[in-house]
């Protein structure tokens, strides 16, 4: 069983499809690139298995369990972990804050449970601290953990979103367009890191518009165009697919 | 029976009042995505505009009706070029509340200088009755009818047959696009207010000598052309025409039938029962005025 | 502030009474209102600014809470002859329970609906005070409402009002701070400056929303109610729009989202009368004024500016 599948995804804007009945599946440990001309859809079709847009028809099935109509924050709860095309902070709290608040409600939980502040959350804490510390290393933003996250450049909020998407250890991670709008350095130090999830044992599903990291880091490759899926498969067999070359360059 | 169809004549007058502010109120939140929490004053200010030109100056009514509508032209332009402006480009918080203030500050001004007490400035046509069958309407709520839709024409051929009005269109349709090719924001934020405060004045121009005047009036009014709009599809001229309709006939009839004084109440939970059961409005989320 | 000058300032507070009492005999009743009146705003000021300024969400209907809480309890107090001890709890229990069952559908609403929405419920709200009047003998008000009594202990004197509003606001400060500086404050503000991403952080931004709005409206009860038990008379006026325009200038003027900025807004806003004795609408003309200017040119409010103003100088 798949670890996520889509299936017969339809979502339409004021008249038109932006998804058609999309099918996609993604088995677990695996990177799968989402690609395909602007406007094609592959945005839409993340906020709706997210849940941030409800889909017109189909269903998301994240584990074998339902979540097409989950609010977004179940679905994160899940074990979802999300990026955002616009790149997203919390400009007022601090990146270490940031990263804190990916595990907010893993802590609630945890208080709930034990319903008196012991030394075992304590412990959780000073673990989730630590945690953010890490992850805040693997993207060298150490030196500026206590800065306000408005106050970051461009590319260091890019990297404080994708370490803060990470804080919760999801299973499955969606990246919009991780590689837009970053210098080459920076790039590299995306695919890198993706590369580090991969062995890790985590699933990645990006969209993105850079074909060399879509070639380089892939395993699997899913075409859209006008919201239709019209290629599937490995990155070489993608390149020279003519429906492929066609929609990207017409005829 | 004739009960019945002199509180739907009622709704249609009071419906007719409210569409012609819901309409402004409209066009400024779906042209320039303004919230205008002060638009009830508008009215409110051209009331007492029409109260001043009929009664104190004794002008004939036409002459009196469109001195205020005119008055209240102005007067949004000055509005618009004064407080408007500055608050445009800022968020809707600031938007808000910079326009409740205003509307707090004309309505004291105008408890100042008009007094607490209702007005009343029934015209000739207003105390006229006719009767028909067993209804007694009074004429001027036939011209207040009469009135509405060629109103709402006029709009309609401003918006689509003027050159300031299309820019309206294409704003409310798409902002961005409209800066690119160079039309003058500015200049379009000042037809739309203008526009809006002359439906707001002429609307009072047209409905008070049937109702009386006071100065805290403006608060219910924008709320309900609120209502309207937001029922109405956010934007959406034709949806708060319609929706001001309705809240102006349920509260005509609830006001006759359930209870006179929560019928301000009564129009408020169509309000918020319709947000709940459809929250993209009546009429759905559209593109445009 | 270091413990020292928090204790100094603490004791001063306290012992108000007296100072007054010694330096303006003559004044003392009036400084001693003022002084209550600044209180009790503050407390309120603080309860919406939880909403507003930390959560996000700009509501209009805390008259109705506070309406909610003074009515429930002064009509407890004078027809059921509750004791206060009751009458209070019971107060902000109501305007808790308003506030969820209000919450629940407004929040499902975007914005500016919501500001909408909430504008009608203190709408209909103040239209129940002044119509019910079976219950709430509308434009005749309740009157005769019962003074704080806890036991034996009998709320009577000014300075007896002073030390509950005192009290009252720091009790209220408290609140404010445990809520909105430790990890509950950091989910809130994450709702409140970037609401899709907190989803994705599974952090439930309708959860926190409610939250907030249900603390705040307790508190406005309560506010309600001890301000009730003081003026001893209640009329459907005091659930008037007006009373948000003064919780917005205070928050604004003051400093939105900060605790000492909200405190520093309610205690010039209550001053302001002192410097403007002029007629009532006169007032709320200048209130308009003020707030219209604070919020287009300081939306930051005073206590940012003496922030800086003291930053500058070091």
């Amino acid at each position: 069983m798949a670890l996520f599948e889509v299936q017969g995804l339809t979502r339409r804007f004021l008249g038109v499809v932006a998804v058609d009945h999309v099918d996609l599946a993604v088995e677990a440990g695996q990177i799968v690139s989402l690609i395909g001309p602007n406007g094609s859809g592959k945005t839409t079709l993340f906020n709706c298995v997210t849940g941030y847009l409800a889909p017109d028809g189909g269903r998301v099935v994240f584990r074998g369990r339902d979540v097409t109509r989950l609010a977004p924050h179940r679905i994160a709860r899940l074990g979802v972990g999300r990026t955002f095309q616009l790149v997203s902070v919390f400009p007022r709290l601090t990146a270490l804050e940031n990263l804190l608040t990916f595990l907010q409600q893993h802590q609630e939980e945890n208080i709930a449970a034990r319903l008196v502040r012991t030394r075992g959350v304590r412990r959780h804490e000073a673990q989730a601290i630590d945690r953010a510390l890490a992850l805040l290393e693997s993207v060298g933003l150490s030196s500026r953990a206590d800065a306000l996250a408005g106050s970051l450049s461009y590319g260091q909020r890019k990297l404080l979103a994708f370490a803060a998407a990470l804080m919760p250890d999801p299973d499955l991670l969606l990246l919009d367009e991780p590689a837009a709008a970053v210098n080459p350095t920076m790039i590299n130090q995306m695919k890198e890191q993706i590369r580090g999830l991969h062995r890790q044992g985590k699933t990645v599903l990006l969209v993105e518009h850079n074909m060399d990291v879509v070639m380089d880091i892939s395993e699997r490759v899913v075409v859209l165009d006008h919201g239709q899926k019209i290629a599937e498969g490995a990155p070489e067999a993608i390149r020279r697919d003519p429906k492929v070359i066609e929609a990207y360059f017409g005829r | 029976m004739e009960d019945l169809f002199e509180q739907l004549i009622y709704g249609l007058t009071l419906g007719s009042m409210y569409a012609m502010v819901a309409a402004g109120l409209a066009l400024m939140f779906g042209v320039v995505r303004l919230i205008n929490f002060a638009h009830g004053e508008f009215f409110m200010l051209g009331a007492y505009a029409f109260w001043f030109a009929y009664r104190v100056l004794g002008l004939p009514y036409p002459v009196a009706g469109v001195a205020a509508t005119l008055s209240m032209g102005l007067f949004g332009i000055a509005y618009q070029q004064t407080i408007i402006r500055v608050i445009l480009h800022r968020s809707w918080h600031v938007q808000l509340i910079a326009t409740l203030a205003t509307s707090i500050v004309l309505t004291n001004l105008a408890m100042i200088v008009f007094g607490t007490q209702a007005k009343e400035v029934p015209t000739a046509l207003a105390s006229r009755i006719l009767e028909i069958g067993g209804l007694r309407i009074a004429w001027h709520r036939l011209l207040v009818l009469a009135a509405c839709p060629l109103v709402f024409v006029a709009l309609w051929w401003f918006v689509h047959r003027t050159k300031p009005g299309k820019a309206m269109r294409a704003m409310s349709q798409n902002r961005e696009a409209c800066a690119v090719v160079g039309v003058d924001i500015e200049r379009v934020a000042l037809w739309t207010f203008a526009l809006g405060t002359l439906l707001a004045g002429g609307a009072a121009a047209l409905v008070t000598p049937l109702y009386n005047i006071f100065p805290d009036m403006g608060a219910l009014l924008t709320l309900k052309a609120f209502a309207a709009v937001i029922v109405g599809g956010f934007g959406y001229v034709k949806g708060a025409v319609a929706a001001a309709f309705l809240i102006g006939i349920t509260e005509s009839l609830a006001a006759g039938y359930v209870s006179y004084a929560y019928k301000d109440a009564i129009a408020f939970v169509v309000m918020v029962l319709v947000l709940l059961l459809r929250p993209q409005g009546l009429f759905g989320r559209r593109l445009g005025i | 502030m270091r413990p020292v000058r928090w204790t100094a300032g603490l004791l001063l507070l306290v012992a108000a009474p007296w100072i007054v009492t010694e330096l303006v005999p003559n004044q003392q009743r009036y400084i001693l209102h003022v002084l209550i009146f600044t209180a009790l705003y503050g407390a309120l000021a603080l309860s919406y600014d939880l909403v507003v300024g930390h959560v996000g969400s700009l509501s209009l209907a805390h008259p109705a809470f506070f309406g909610i809480g003074a009515y429930g309890s002064a009509l407890l107090g004078t027809e059921a002859g509750w004791p206060f001890a009751l009458a209070l709890p019971a107060g902000i229990a109501l305007a808790a329970l308003a506030a969820l069952a209000v919450g629940v559908p407004m929040f499902r609403l975007t914005e500016h609906s919501f500001a909408m929405g909430t504008l009608g419920v203190a709408l209909v709200t103040q239209i129940v005070a002044t119509n019910w009047v079976d219950v709430t003998r509308g434009p005749l008000c309740v009157t005769g409402i019962p003074k704080p009594q806890v036991g034996a202990l009998r709320i009577v004197t000014l300075p007896g009002f002073y030390w509950m509003a005192l009290a009252a606001v720091a009790l209220v400060a408290l609140l404010y701070h445990a809520l909105t500086t430790f990890r509950l404050g950091r989910a809130f503000h994450a709702v409140r400056d970037n609401e899709a991403l907190a989803a994705s952080a599974a952090v439930d931004p309708l959860k926190y929303r409610m939250l907030a709005f249900a603390i705040a409206a307790a508190v406005a009860g309560g506010v309600g109610a001890l301000y009730v038990s003081y003026v001893g008379v209640l009329c459907p006026g005091e659930l008037a729009v007006s009373l948000t325009v003064n919780l917005l200038v205070m928050i604004f003027l003051g400093g939105v989202g900060s605790l000492r900025g909200v405190l520093i807004g309610a205690a010039a806003f209550t001053a302001l009368p002192e410097l403007l004795r002029m007629a009532p609408t006169w007032r709320m003309v200048i209130y308009g004024l003020l707030l219209l200017v604070v919020v287009i040119r300081a939306p930051d409010g005073l206590d940012a500016l003496l922030r800086r103003r003291v930053a500058a100088s070091r």
